[in-house]
């Protein structure tokens, strides 16, 4: 089968073309996308708030020094508070802190980085716990009304599209002239989509309920599963950092496969197709 | 192209600058009320359901890290501590038909519960403490709480530097739960004054917070307005919620 052959066999009678604008991203999609946003915003700057209350991360069950993962701490050298990261035990001494402040109020993360900005550890709570809520909610309502208009057919990954992983990826990497023919979303896109909606977000609640006590004795076998307390909360640490560098790589993909087209569709709902846009299932 | 990019990178920059007092005015202006709502959202989802996990010796921390603050000041405390507390009296009392005071000798003889169980601090990190005492709704009950009663106050001996006492309280329902200690041993021994000697409450399905150290007395009572700062505890009137299940 030629390429021009594969294209018309996928492109089941679709007449969208180069340069037709199309109704992408309906108001729900539109609304929760930067709600969602928002909620991370405020759950990676509440959640770093919390963590600076114990700056550390154990794979254990019990606070356990000896299976500690990341620690981030102060020592003195020369009379001057210097800052310690530990990585599995491997200690890397970062540049020195600016002033002499006592050595219990250096922060892993600086105020700019966390919500409330100054220590407080039960502000931080409030926030996250609050917009835990209006994250769940939202990835709910994105999930019932695309499920509603059959619109998650569009997303969801399928068998075939994971034939489509590498070429999409040569494609990428200008190691291949085209891409395979795909539908909205290209099959990079969709596997992103799907493991930032169908994996990440549901771990990131799961591993941040399994640190509840009032959980741990309502759901007795959630937290065992994840390897005890503090093993959730080192889970739920990786995935908050592995959502930021989705974040970094979405924001970087936004701009560079363009930007304003690419704004427009999530503010107004109208995308302007691309050259390869829509001419596959 | 670079105008665009400058302008994005101005306000982003812009942003960062503003986040100062933008943080500040949302945390405490009229969004505060929102915030503050979601305890009971979570009070209600999660609230208090089955027993908090038990473990085995072997997961014992030995040195149990001591949470809150150390041994208090307070003058009549350190007099009961030089006595060994021989002199230490638990008062129940308040919305009560038969007001209590209780002996050491007493209270382990109102009830024998031990549990080895996980104690999770609100900053984040976990022991595993074996815990010994009386659970809480038996010594309750021999006072004979009144129906109109709802909540259990505990005085403390502690008092931070302000001169602030120490207190926290929980309503009948939790007091209620088996796993919900006067413990007066931990690992095997009499508690230390920093681990909250001669009594403290154990309760391990919330967080640390909630296990006030140096029980004085008991008060049951119908409203926690009036007491304290009128949030329910001393952590809870700086900001903590009440209900600690997450």
């Amino acid at each position: 089968m030629t390429s021009e052959a594969s294209v018309e066999a996928f492109s089941g009678g679709r007449t969208e073309v180069r340069g037709e604008r199309v109704y992408r991203h309906d108001v729900v999609a539109r609304t929760t996308h930067w709600v969602w946003a928002l909620a991370i915003l405020v759950l990676v700057m509440s959640g770093l708030q919390i963590f600076n209350a114990a700056p550390y991360l154990d794979a254990s069950d019990k606070s356990n020094p000896a299976r500690r993962v990341l620690a981030f701490g102060a020592v003195t050298v020369d009379g001057q508070p210097v800052r310690v990261t530990s990585v599995f035990g491997h200690r890397f001494t970062s540049a020195r802190v600016a002033d002499t402040a006592p050595l219990s109020d250096v922060r892993a993360f600086p105020e700019w980085a966390t919500l409330p900005g100054e220590q407080d550890l039960a502000d931080g709570r409030r926030w996250h716990l609050l917009f835990a809520w209006v994250l769940f909610v939202a990835w709910l309502a994105y999930l019932v009304s695309q499920g509603i208009r059959g619109k998650l057919r569009e997303l969801v990954m399928r068998p075939a599209d994971f034939k489509k992983l590498v070429p999409m990826q040569l494609y990428y990497c200008r190691l291949r002239k085209e891409p395979p023919p795909y539908g909205t979303y290209n099959p990079l896109q969709k596997l992103t989509y799907n493991v930032v909606l169908f994996v990440m977000f549901p771990l990131l609640i799961i591993t941040g309920l399994a640190l509840s006590p009032g959980i741990d004795s309502a759901i007795p076998w959630l937290t065992p599963i994840l390897g005890g307390r503090q093993f959730a909360r080192t889970w739920h640490f990786l995935l908050m950092a592995l959502l930021i560098g989705y974040f970094a790589t979405h924001l970087f993909l936004v701009i560079t496969t363009g930007m304003w087209n690419n704004m427009r569709s999530m503010i107004t709902g109208w995308f302007v197709l691309g050259e390869h846009d829509g001419v596959g299932p | 192209m670079k105008r665009r990019l400058f302008v994005a990178s101005s306000l982003s920059a812009l942003g960062l600058t503003a986040c100062g007092p933008v943080k500040e005015s949302l945390t405490n202006g009229p969004f505060r009320n929102v915030l503050l709502s979601t305890e009971k959202l979570n009070h209600g989802v999660i609230g208090t359901h089955g027993l908090a996990r038990e473990y085995r010796e072997a997961d014992i921390d030995r040195n149990f890290r001591v949470n809150g603050l150390d041994t208090p000041s307070d003058a009549t405390y350190a007099a009961l501590s030089k006595g060994r507390f021989r002199e230490y009296r638990l008062v129940v009392d308040g919305l009560v038909d038969r007001p209590q005071t209780l002996s050491l000798a007493e209270l382990r003889a109102a009830g024998d519960r031990t549990q080895i169980t996980r104690h999770d601090c609100v900053e984040g990190w976990s022991a595993i403490g074996k815990w010994r005492g009386a659970p809480l709704g038996t010594v309750l009950a021999t006072a004979q709480p009144k129906t109109t009663a709802r909540y259990c106050v505990f005085h403390c001996f502690d008092a931070d530097q302000s001169g602030e006492r120490y207190y926290e309280s929980l309503d009948l329902h939790e007091a209620a739960h088996p796993q919900t200690l006067l413990a007066l041993d931990l690992n095997d021994k009499p508690l230390d004054d920093d681990h909250g000697a001669p009594v403290r409450l154990k309760i391990p399905t919330q967080l640390g917070y909630k296990s006030a150290k140096w029980v004085q007395r008991i008060e049951l009572v119908a409203d926690l307005t009036p007491v304290g700062g009128g949030s329910g505890g001393y952590w809870e009137d700086q900001g903590y919620e009440w209900y600690a299940g997450i």
